[in-house]
């Protein structure tokens, strides 16, 4: 349950205030974006009345509180009560209301609450003494994600916009589709489209048994049952619509029209979903300290991530499958819901074995986390997720497992086909260590196959192994099971599930660093890694990224590694016909966040920070690349002279992203394991708040508090303003507003650096 | 799309939001790249060939290929422009034998061509908001304009220079606003040479430029000004027409542009007035046979536009139509609104008359395409959000228009793409719209047309879950018949394979002709006290 299902008593004086609002903020364009902290993604609060006015207000105030008067404003004002039509403007609408600035003496919130119109967030405004509003990091306007946002939640689109942004990427992904896809017109193998496709053929005309089996040279299945799975239903699917399209054996190479938009489709919709729903849940609950307008536009940058349009709606795979299972598992974690999240993580590794990559960060995390919880919880939570991993284990692999199979041993067919060790340690050209350095040393001529393997491990092993520590020394740190009481409360209020209280969770936002250096260490270092694969670490720095400033250093980063990685799939991408494609995404996703490589280069000397002139670098030597294919073909003696200058452009920025990605674990360590033990002094802050509550509210409020200890304490941003209200109503006057962020920042993009000016700014002055 | 932003400042010449609709727009376009062609890519690769291969004077006598040149000079010029780049890039391209020649080059070359000239769209629609009363609002229909499926799906799926064109239109319409009317009638004159289906809305153009720049308001001659635009015009017409008058060809021209050998519907019936007589005479027939009632039945109807294949309409019981009919129809609709253009020569009244003008013509024409729809619909835009009246015709006939272009393209990928983008498309404009124009209604019948008017816009959608799924459920429907009786019978299928299309055409002729009749009452009856936005400009 999020804040904004909460009931909204004050929906009349609400819209009134809106139309006005919306009058103003037709004149007055700066004030919209000046308040960036009023009433931001909170339908609670409407009435901003201690909210200082900003200052660079450009308009004369005779404007703001009577505006020139508009023909259908005075015609329609009586219609909005009776018709209960939609206000002008919507409630998020920034621009500040013209009531409100007669409306802050006491007397006439009392007046006003006594008749119900007031709202709820407008008696934890009057209680409070005097709010002290931070202004937050300056927002560039820059991108045109972000003006898009603003201009659609002002011209009333808030509710309606997650759909209408659902819709333009589903059209956006199915034009991508029209484009030809991976071994389009290339008998007598064809690619991956034809390895799905032909899997739907087998799973629906063979025994469950021999799907593993059947003419392995020719596509044979050697992905996790899950993917067979989803497989056998779209294959159901489709033999329903047309048998010929999955007719087996006769159907191989099929091109027809139909048989293709029901291929794209099929993505699109697993995409839909899976995908869809883990990514605006994502930035429901990772974020929901964040405005609206934040979350919106995170949802908006995760769907049009061009990398991931490529890859699966023009190459043709089902990645948004597995990466959607593993976002939805850290919304799970993210709630609390550590159980949940380990069977969808389960069934992401279930669908592809790739999700691997994510398991020694996850593994981490939940090990981490029953240390922090101590003996008793954290034993409990640690037999519990165990029996949950092994049973949905068993699941999956159900049809192998002797009751169902005829001997034990048939666990072994699939095993074997998903772990294929018996190819090279990388097949094509990809953007990790070992091809890159492949140039110099020529790996195969040197050593063995069987060292090589070896020697790929131990150095994945050390690659992921800072973010292990990182994640226990920080569980280690925070333990709480030396303090009886707290673990009382704990237990108190973790409802249903004791394991699940989730204000035990300040490790939660080591968790995308963690994730990203694990799936990354495995990207550079491991054994056989394709170049598609840079979406597995593509996928926590995008997350990241998505609520990021853009002064920000994830800003920096997120931006250079996701066009990087985009560019270090080019050669793949030429190949299947997208480079259209490849080049108008890319210029739609930087327009979206508002990032300009060329300008990036212009601007290199005198350089701001070093990833500035890292970039700029990086990019100069990308477009040259391009430059130089497009005019000169390369020589007879090197064919494979671009596609080489490719890696060795993307490797180092992938080893400094992974080294970036220590130092972020690091720091945000360091900022959740600071010197407060902030943990106690929320949960006597929870107790104290409910014995204080008026009967009115008490119910609300606790809903209020807890939720934002939850959140507080699971993101560790909870310098927002719910947090600060209800510790200012709950103990008005007392200095015990300790709730204090442990890494605010995280997600604003600065892991820990600017943490102890918080931690100072937070300090009840 | 920051649309609320204020007026832009001098010095950029364009806005942030203005660079993000033209990158959206382009990189929309070239995802679409791959995307199914109609015939009309090859018929304009055929003109390149020709253009480029052979002299001038063979240009309306060429027959090699089917399609023949049929679209006046100037746009035979424009061919012969674009064919120089074409030869230089691909030289097969320009080969007048080369026929349905699809390479990736040519595909690249002929669409990006589209995409270019189609900036003049561009920059029209940027200039109607420099100078706009409401410049969030204009900057709302400037952008929905430009991003307009009828657009994306003639021009950049079809294949199509409709962009071009009505670039130079609104370029022209843009005159009038700004006051250089005799810019205005060049340009159209310009335009008339392009394509001369714009010969449509040429009643309004010519009483309005008569009336408010040749006359005086107190109906003096202004001699200057007539000879001015006259000689102007006169001038244009010589620069196209000149070489083939001098050649001796403009009997050959005028029979390739003005061929009268065509039925009454096109094979898709465009949703006008023809479409639902037709439709009538159809349930007419039925009637009549299932009945026995007497009807003089005419036998050459029973078979002919059930069909829907090209040729001439015959109906079976309803009287049948001829060219003078229709002529005389829509003159007489006409008329009525210039005569009111005649006594308020404004701007705003000029925009509403030629909307009229191209609305009667494509309601009651002979042989109108369903493409033609885009004559209404772009001067209907830069109506929308006058007041709430004029939004909901707008509404009404934009979402008829549309979906009347949904048949336009038939295979399965595009068939869906152009829905949904439809669909973002519409709502985008919608929402914001609506709520500025929102007006109270005035009466109880107001309401109940409200809610009429409502309740039709959302039967579209169960129209096209029956388009969607009709070729879905006959599918099964014949396999599970030829699994019954084991033998294949197809006429029965194939009688209904064109109910979606006629389902379509009817239920949005009604939505057209009901948006016909909305705006020529409003014209016709509106308050002139009234002063909406565009009016405060002369």
């Amino acid at each position: 349950m999020t804040m904004a299902d909460f009931p909204e008593p004050a929906s009349l004086s609400r819209s009134k205030d809106a139309q006005q609002s919306s009058q103003s903020s037709h004149s007055i364009p700066g004030s919209s974006s000046t308040s960036t902290y009023a009433s931001a993604g909170n339908p609670l609060v409407i009435n901003t009345h201690n909210i200082r006015r900003p200052h660079h207000q450009q308009s004369p105030s005779s404007e703001i509180i009577a505006p020139t008067p508009r023909r259908h404003l005075l015609e329609s004002n009586a219609s909005h009560s009776w018709l209960h039509t939609p206000p002008l403007s919507p409630v998020s609408s920034r621009g500040i209301s013209p009531t409100s600035t007669r409306a802050t003496s006491p007397h006439s919130h009392l007046t006003r609450g006594t008749n119900g119109q007031q709202s709820f967030g407008s008696i934890m405004e009057l209680s409070a003494p005097k709010l002290t509003i931070v202004k937050v990091a300056h927002t560039s306007e820059s991108g045109m994600g972000r003006r898009w946002i603003r201009w659609s939640h002002k011209r009333g689109m808030r509710s309606s916009l997650i759909a209408l942004i659902f819709l333009a990427c589903v059209f956006l992904k199915l034009s991508l589709g029209l484009g030809s896809y991976s071994g389009e017109n290339t008998p007598p193998m064809y690619g991956d489209y034809e390895a799905q496709r032909h899997w739907m053929e087998i799973t629906i005309h063979i025994p469950i048994h021999q799907w593993y089996k059947y003419d392995l040279q020719y596509w044979g299945l050697d992905y996790p049952p899950l993917t067979a799975y989803v497989s056998w239903i779209c294959g159901i699917a489709a033999h329903s619509i047309n048998p010929t399209w999955v007719a087996l054996d006769s159907s191989r190479g099929i091109e027809t029209a139909s048989s293709k938009l029901f291929m794209r489709a099929s993505v699109v919709v697993f995409d839909a979903l899976i995908c869809v729903p883990a990514l605006l849940l994502f930035s429901r609950t990772w974020f929901s300290t964040r405005s609206q307008r934040t979350q919106d536009l995170a949802f908006l940058l995760l769907m049009l991530h061009p990398a991931l349009l490529l890859v699966d709606f023009g190459h043709f795979q089902y990645n948004s499958i597995m990466l959607g299972l593993t976002i939805m598992a850290m919304n799970f974690f993210a709630t609390g819901q550590d159980l949940l999240g380990a069977v969808s993580f389960v069934l992401s590794l279930g669908f592809k074995q790739m999700a691997l990559y994510y398991a020694p960060a996850i593994g981490s995390y939940l090990v981490a986390k029953c240390v922090l919880l101590g003996p008793a919880n954290g034993g409990r939570l640690f037999v519990h997720l165990a029996l949950t991993t092994v049973a949905t284990f068993m699941l999956l692999f159900l049809p192998w497992i002797p009751p169902f199979s005829a001997s034990p041993l048939l666990i072994l067919d699939p095993i074997y086909r998903i772990f294929p060790f018996a190819r090279g340690l990388f097949e094509d050209k990809v953007a990790n260590f070992w091809c890159a350095s492949n140039v110099v040393m020529k790996w195969k001529k040197w050593a063995d196959q069987e060292i090589l393997v070896k020697a790929a491990a131990v150095l994945t092993l050390l690659g992921f192994l800072p973010s292990v520590i990182v994640v226990g020394k920080a569980a280690w740190d925070l333990k709480v099971w030396n303090e009886p009481a707290a673990t009382k409360v704990v237990e108190s209020n973790g409802e249903s599930e004791p394991e699940g209280s989730s204000s035990h969770t300040q490790i939660l936002p080591l968790l995308p660093y963690a994730l990203l250096n694990s799936s990354m260490s495995f990207f550079l270092f491991s054994f056989q890694v394709h170049e598609k694969t840079i979406l597995l670490p593509l996928m926590p720095l995008m997350l990241l990224f998505s609520g990021a400033t853009s002064d920000s250093e994830v800003y920096s980063w997120g931006a250079l590694g996701s066009n990087v990685a985009v560019f270090s799939m080019w050669p793949l991408l030429k190949k299947d016909g997208l480079a259209l494609s490849y080049f108008s995404l890319t210029l739609l996703w930087n327009r979206l966040i508002g990032h300009d490589p060329i300008k990036l280069i212009y601007t290199a000397f005198p350089f701001n920070s070093y990833v500035h002139l890292f970039s700029a670098g990086v990019y100069a030597a990308v477009i040259s690349l391009h430059l130089l294919e497009l005019i000169v073909a390369p020589p007879a003696r090197y064919p494979d002279l671009f596609p080489v200058l490719n890696v060795l452009i993307s490797t180092p920025v992938f080893v400094c992203l992974w080294l970036w990605s220590i130092k972020c674990c690091v720091q945000v360590s360091w900022a959740i394991t600071g010197p407060l033990a902030f943990g106690e002094a929320e949960n006597e802050h929870s107790k104290r708040s409910s014995t204080t509550l008026s009967d009115v509210n008490e119910r609300r409020f606790s809903f209020v508090a807890k939720s934002d200890r939850t959140r507080a304490a699971s993101l560790g941003h909870a310098r927002g303003k719910r947090v600060r209200r209800s510790s200012t109503h709950s103990a008005t006057g007392s200095a015990t507003s300790t709730a204090i962020p442990p890494s605010s920042s995280v997600f604003r993009g600065n892991a820990g650096s600017n943490f102890v000016e918080e931690r100072v700014r937070a300090y009840p002055e | 799309m920051q649309l609320d932003a204020p007026s832009v400042s001098e010095t950029s010449w364009l806005h942030p939001s203005e660079w993000d609709i033209l990158v959206l727009s382009t990189v929309i376009k070239v995802l679409l790249f791959p995307a199914y062609r109609s015939t009309d890519f090859e018929v304009h690769r055929n003109w390149l060939a020709i253009t480029h291969s052979l002299p001038i004077s063979q240009w309306y006598y060429d027959t090699s290929s089917q399609w023949t040149l049929d679209y006046p000079p100037f746009f035979a010029y424009f061919e012969k422009i674009l064919s120089i780049p074409a030869s230089v890039i691909d030289p097969k391209i320009v080969d007048l034998n080369n026929l349905n020649y699809d390479s990736w080059s040519i595909i690249l070359y002929q669409r990006t061509t589209v995409i270019i000239t189609e900036l003049v769209l561009g920059a029209a629609l940027l200039k109607f908001i420099r100078g706009a009363v409401d410049p969030p609002t204009q900057r709302v229909i400037s952008a929905s304009l430009f991003l307009h499926p009828g657009f994306l799906i003639i021009d950049h799926i079809h294949f199509q220079y409709n962009g071009f064109m009505f670039g130079i239109l609104l370029w022209s319409i843009l005159m009038a606003r700004n006051g250089n009317k005799l810019a205005s009638g060049i340009l159209f004159a310009v335009l008339l040479n392009f394509k001369h289906i714009y010969m449509y809305l040429a009643p309004a153009y010519f009483i309005y430029l008569l009336r408010s720049f040749c006359l005086s308001p107190s109906g003096q001659v202004e001699i200057k000004n007539f000879l001015a635009l006259a000689n102007a015009v006169i001038a244009i017409f010589i620069a196209s027409l000149a070489p083939f008058a001098l050649m001796g060809q403009i009997h050959q021209l005028m029979s390739r542009l003005f061929p009268f050998t065509r039925g009454l519907n096109h094979a898709y019936w465009a949703p006008n007035a023809w479409a639902l007589i037709t439709a009538a005479d159809r349930v007419l027939l039925r009637y009549a046979k299932s009945t026995g009632q007497i009807f003089h039945i005419n036998m050459a109807g029973v078979s002919s536009t059930s069909r829907g294949l090209v040729g001439d309409t015959v109906f079976a019981v309803l009287p049948n139509i001829k060219p003078l009919h229709t002529f005389t129809i829509t003159i007489a609709l006409q008329s009525i609104v210039l005569i009111k253009l005649w006594f308020h020569p404004t701007y705003k009244s000029f925009l509403t008359a030629l909307t009229l003008c191209g609305y009667s013509s494509y309601l009651f024409g002979w042989h109108v395409h369903e493409k033609a729809v885009l004559l209404i619909l772009v001067p209907l835009s830069l109506l929308a959000a006058e007041r709430h009246a004029y939004f909901r015709t707008f509404v009404i006939a934009t979402v008829a228009g549309v979906f009347s272009l949904f048949p336009l393209l038939f295979t399965p990928a595009e068939s869906v793409i152009e829905v949904i983008y439809s669909i973002v498309w519409f709502a985008l404009l919608y929402i914001p719209l609506s709520k500025r124009v929102y007006e109270f209604p005035k009466s109880l019948s107001y309401v109940i047309l409200d809610v009429l008017e409502k309740l039709y816009l959302g039967g579209f959608i169960f129209l096209q879950i029956f388009v969607a799924s009709f070729p879905v459920l006959a599918s099964w429907n014949l396999r599970r018949k030829i699994e019954e009786s084991g033998n294949l019978n197809t006429s029965d299928s194939s009688a209904m394979e064109f109910l979606p299309l006629m389902v379509t055409s009817v239920y949005c002729a009604i939505g057209m002709v009901w948006g016909f009749m909305r705006l020529i009452f409003i014209y016709l009856n509106e308050d002139t006290t009234y002063q909406g936005q565009l009016s405060t400009i002369q």
